[in-house]
């Protein structure tokens, strides 16, 4: 596989049919929400693309969203394009270890220099950055010396986006998300905890395409992926609609696949694909298994209460709050009246002294 | 903090501290000003009956004067009852309840809801024209009628369109609902909004203190 | 008999000397009156006038239920608006918000305190319908007697009102009628051999009279002295107090008010009266039956009745009896406001009619819902005020034309002094009957 070859090269020599190639092309279209006959210009280019070298940094991390990735089965057309980028770097995937592995980064950096594309998982922190280190670098210096000479940078996942799950209240490391440092490069966000595999290579496609990076929201998501809210496009939808809610996990509306608003669902607000793509080659996701959504594409989604408590649910303090300002109210009434009393006794005393 | 979040967090907790402290405070501070004790002998000894009567018969149409307050006697039915049921009995309403109190109650179809929140706002829109154009309305009318007015109308507009998703984002539309319920919450104890509560000691004696004279009121 | 046309064409111009020979303000600077105005003010609101000043919506209805907006479709007529100054004084000195309510408060000035004694004095006759009316439960005739008394604290009351005041509280007469007055009455009555007791040193009953009937209805006072002789009960005029009219109530001077009310308490004290009672004169009902007790500071000693109460109650104990006098004849009982809605006697009075086989033909508005005459709490007494009482009066005149019936009574000499003044304007032609005259005219020999 040399660095030369285009990616339609590439593919056919893998045995994959033109035919093949064309519907691959169709699928990503859409899913770029782009309109059919741009299809032509989209197999156009990825066929003439030269594969990029692409750069896999994990910071503060799970590991889940390789996981994810790497769960999508074979052979997908989502494989074959991570076959056809030069993965030049990623801890989990690549077979060197050590100096050699090191070596490879800096050697990508150095001959891709202003051409590669920087993928970043995991959050990086920042309160003391020997919490996270990789190789005695700190994920700090590693991201500044990445970043420098990338062509733009793809935040995967929650954590690499908003900070995530170390993010969460209290932050003990003092995790950011990459945009929180990297300041002079495109970013886009690919959100989710995890996100989902087809959006993560809809994202690289459209890069390996256009040369550029996708529309974005105003959290840097790409438009195309996380423009509708999961609410908007879920299956459940009509019953929300109809008022028709399920009350328990287990109950008949459970059964009868009513909307689980009222169990915590935070599908209204939270803006994802997962009710059109779906998870595991199109089967499912979880409302679709019958548990709301927890909105985890979507900042400090940790710190918004319960995953089980409803959004009209306010997320107010305590009910010993209010009990404070009864007791406060009812003493400063008092405290008024007594001062009118006094005032209209002094008002009284006053009549001795008018004539009328 | 995003604008949902701050919707659902620190400004509801600040409305609804003080929603409570306010009402206290102005139902206590008005109630204990001072209640002299009528010396004179009563001509009938159930004037708590009478009060009590007095609360409940006030929302009936007034008979005889019925003929001239119609429309306002029946579009303050109608809007008052339109609003307690979206308020009341929408889903996501009972959910914020049940957060509060630790309780909830059956919900109405969404269909319903819809209907009455629109009843709601046209009656109150056109209450609000006839508040700005009659001469008697105009008349007694101050600064607290015309917010009080605006902080009613206000969440029922803005719970429409999240309810339809018109406008914004579900969050923004959202939060500006739950916002407009708080700009409520702050005005309640301070307008006339306090009615709704004042207007049971009112009531009560009206009844009391012409119910012993032995007059029904 | 037929003097009343001659009596009260006599009282008529003695009204219009008052209004024209009064003086005007009293000598005040306005920074003086706004405070005394704002001291009444914090003297008369108590608790209950607290929770109804804050319980205004402000939605107007009161103005449907107030006979002179009724009459004019005048919007400063609107009861809310009438204690508007009442209600900006509690906000910005009483409420429990006043310090947040104060800077957005506009305060009352004098200018204000003068516009208002129209609206008070002159469009308000203290009637209470609104009361019945107000979706709220507000008691507004309650809050326009404070307007009243703060206003008259300001010495801003209307000059004829300002005079009887005056002259009640220095010389204890009334329209000039003192005890040589009514001993000149009871020896008249006397030679029509009609026996009125005077200045008995002890007795039961107390019985008043007011100026209106010395002067006016003459045969009131008659017939009062003929239902208690037949009785058999033991009764007495005072010369120290006979007058039942209490303009201290009027004018919303609560001192002239008890001043007066204390004379007739003190009197029956002195003369061992178990009773009260008080001739056809609403006000007086109230100054006395329910706003006596609270301006002496004590419980009375001694029950209050008006006529009709003892008339129905001699009637029930068998000591009086009506002659069978049906003849087909209809009435329209008018509810005098300070003897009905705001006394609580509505169905003795037509329990008498019913009794002497007269068919009473109520209003549309009769009982709690009923239209005042118009000129009541001494609203007639102002001159200048006159064509809007007559406005009034027509509102009356349709209500008791529909009735079709022969005649109305009422059981209020000023209710009665007003209806018969409007329907001389008028030229109407209705006769205005005393229920008291009525039940002696009817009552048997023996």
């Amino acid at each position: 596989m040399r660095k030369d070859q285009t990616l339609g090269a590439y593919l056919f020599s893998q045995g994959v049919s033109r035919r093949g190639f064309l519907k691959f092309c169709s699928a990503t279209a859409s899913l770029m929400a782009l309109p059919p006959t741009m299809v032509g210009r989209v197999a156009a280019a990825l066929e003439n693309a030269r594969r990029p070298s692409v750069i896999w940094l994990s910071f503060q991390e799970c590991t889940g969203c390789t996981e994810s990735l790497t769960r999508s089965h074979a052979p997908t057309v989502e494989s074959l394009i991570f076959d056809a980028i030069s993965l030049d770097y990623h801890h989990t995937l690549q077979a060197a270890a050590g100096h050699g592995a090191e070596a490879a980064r800096e050697a990508a950096m150095e001959e891709n220099a202003g051409e590669y594309l920087l993928v970043v998982d995991g959050s990086i922190p920042i309160g003391n950055p020997a919490y996270s280190t990789i190789a005695g670098i700190s994920n700090l210096d590693m991201l500044k010396e990445s970043a420098a000479n990338a062509a733009a940078i793809i935040a995967v996942g929650t954590c690499a986006a908003y900070g995530g799950i170390p993010h969460a209240n209290p932050n003990p490391t003092g995790a950011v998300s990459v945009s929180d440092i990297i300041k002079d490069k495109p970013i886009i966000n690919v959100s989710g905890c995890p996100p989902i595999p087809v959006v993560i290579t809809g994202v690289l496609a459209h890069f390996l395409t256009f040369g550029s990076i996708p529309e974005l929201d105003e959290l840097g998501r790409p438009k195309a992926f996380f423009g509708q809210s999961i609410h908007d496009r879920c299956y459940r939808r009509p019953f929300y609609e109809r008022g028709q809610f399920a009350k328990s996990f287990d109950d008949e509306g459970a059964r009868q696949g009513w909307c689980l608003y009222e169990l915590g669902c935070k599908g209204p607000t939270t803006y994802n694909a997962c009710a059109t793509l779906k998870w595991n080659e199109g089967t499912s996701f979880p409302i679709g298994s019958g548990h709301g959504c927890i909105g985890c594409s979507e900042p400090d989604f940790w710190d918004k209460g319960s995953f089980y408590r409803p959004i009209a649910a306010g997320l107010w303090g305590s009910r010993d709050a209010l009990l404070g300002a009864a007791a406060a109210g009812a003493a400063i009434g008092i405290g008024t009246a007594l001062a009118a009393r006094s005032k209209k006794k002094r008002a009284n005393a006053a009549k001795e002294t008018e004539s009328t | 903090m995003t604008l949902l979040d701050f919707a659902r967090g620190p400004a509801l907790q600040w409305s609804m501290i003080i929603l409570v402290a306010g009402v206290l405070w102005r139902l206590g501070g008005t109630i204990l000003i001072n209640a002299k004790k009528d010396l004179s002998k009563a001509r009938k000894e159930h004037a708590v009956a009478d009060g009590l009567k007095t609360i409940a018969t006030r929302s009936l149409p007034a008979h005889q004067f019925e003929k001239n307050i119609r429309f306002q006697h029946f579009s303050g039915y109608a809007w008052h009852i339109a609003l307690f049921v979206s308020v009341l009995f929408f889903a996501p309403h009972i959910l914020f309840f049940e957060s509060v109190l630790g309780f909830g109650w059956p919900s109405l179809p969404n269909s319903i809801i819809l209907i009455t929140a629109a009843i709601a706002l046209a009656i109150l829109f056109a209450l609000l024209i006839r508040r700005a154009t009659h001469p008697v309305q105009r008349i007694i009318s101050n600064a607290d009628d015309y917010i009080s007015i605006l902080v009613v109308i206000a969440p029922l507009i803005t719970g429409i369109l999240a309810f339809a998703h018109l406008g914004a984002r579900y969050e923004t539309l959202l939060a500006v609902h739950l916002l407009s319920v708080e700009a409520l919450f702050v005005w309640f104890p301070f307008g006339k909004l306090m009615h709704t509560a004042l207007t049971f000691p009112s009531r009560y004696q009206a009844g009391s203190s012409y119910g012993r004279k032995g007059v029904r009121a | 008999m037929n003097s009343n046309a001659e009596n009260l064409r006599n009282f008529r111009s003695r009204l219009e000397a008052i209004g024209e020979g009064a003086n005007g303000e009293d000598p005040m600077s306005d920074e003086e009156r706004v405070r005394r105005a704002g001291n009444a003010f914090l003297r008369e609101i108590n608790g209950r006038m607290a929770v109804d000043l804050e319980t205004c919506i402000h939605c107007g209805m009161c103005a449907e239920a107030c006979h002179f907006y009724e009459a004019t479709q005048d919007e400063r007529y609107t009861p809310a608006h009438k204690f508007d100054p009442l209600r900006r004084f509690y906000r910005r000195e009483l409420s429990p918000m006043r310090w947040l309510f104060r800077p957005f408060t506009r305060k009352v000035d004098a200018a204000e305190l003068r516009e208002w004694q129209e609206l008070v004095y002159d469009a308000c006759t203290g009637c209470g319908r609104c009361d019945m009316m107000c979706p709220m439960g507000i008691n507004i005739s309650e809050l326009i007697v404070v307007m009243r008394k703060g206003i008259a604290s300001a010495g801003l009351a209307p000059p004829e009102v300002q005079a009887l005041q005056n002259e009640q509280l220095t010389g204890g007469s009334l329209f000039g009628v003192d005890a040589a007055k009514l001993r000149e009455l009871v020896s008249q009555l006397k030679s029509q051999q009609i026996e009125v007791p005077l200045d008995q040193p002890k007795a039961d009953i107390l019985v008043l009279t007011t100026a209106v009937d010395v002067l006016v209805f003459t045969d009131a006072l008659a017939a009062l002295a003929r239902i208690m002789n037949r009785s058999g009960a033991s009764w007495t005029l005072s010369s120290k107090a006979f007058e039942a009219a209490n303009v201290g109530l009027i004018s919303g001077n609560t001192s002239a008010q008890a001043l007066a009310s204390g004379r007739i308490i003190d009197q029956a004290a002195a003369i061992g009266a178990k009773t009260v009672l008080i001739p056809e004169s609403g006000h007086a009902y109230q100054a006395l039956r329910w706003e006596g007790a609270d301006s002496s500071g004590n419980e009375l000693p001694f029950e209050v009745l008006a006529i009709s109460e003892f008339v129905t109650r001699e009637l029930d104990a068998g000591r009086l009896k009506f002659k069978a006098a049906a003849n087909g004849r209809s009435v329209t009982y008018h509810d005098p406001c300070r003897l009905g809605r705001h006394g609580g006697v509505f169905e003795e009075p037509r329990r008498l009619l019913e009794a002497m086989g007269l068919e009473n033909r109520d209003t549309e508005s009769n009982r709690r819902e009923n239209y005042c005459c118009g000129g009541g709490c001494g609203e007639y007494t102002i001159s200048r005020a006159a064509p809007l009482r007559q406005k009034v009066f027509e509102i009356k005149r349709r209500e008791f034309e529909n009735t079709g019936a022969d005649a109305v009574i009422t059981a209020c000499s000023n209710c009665r002094v007003n209806l018969m003044i409007g329907a001389e304007n008028a030229r109407w032609q209705k006769p205005i009957e005393s229920l008291v005259e009525t039940v002696a005219k009817n009552l048997t020999d023996a």
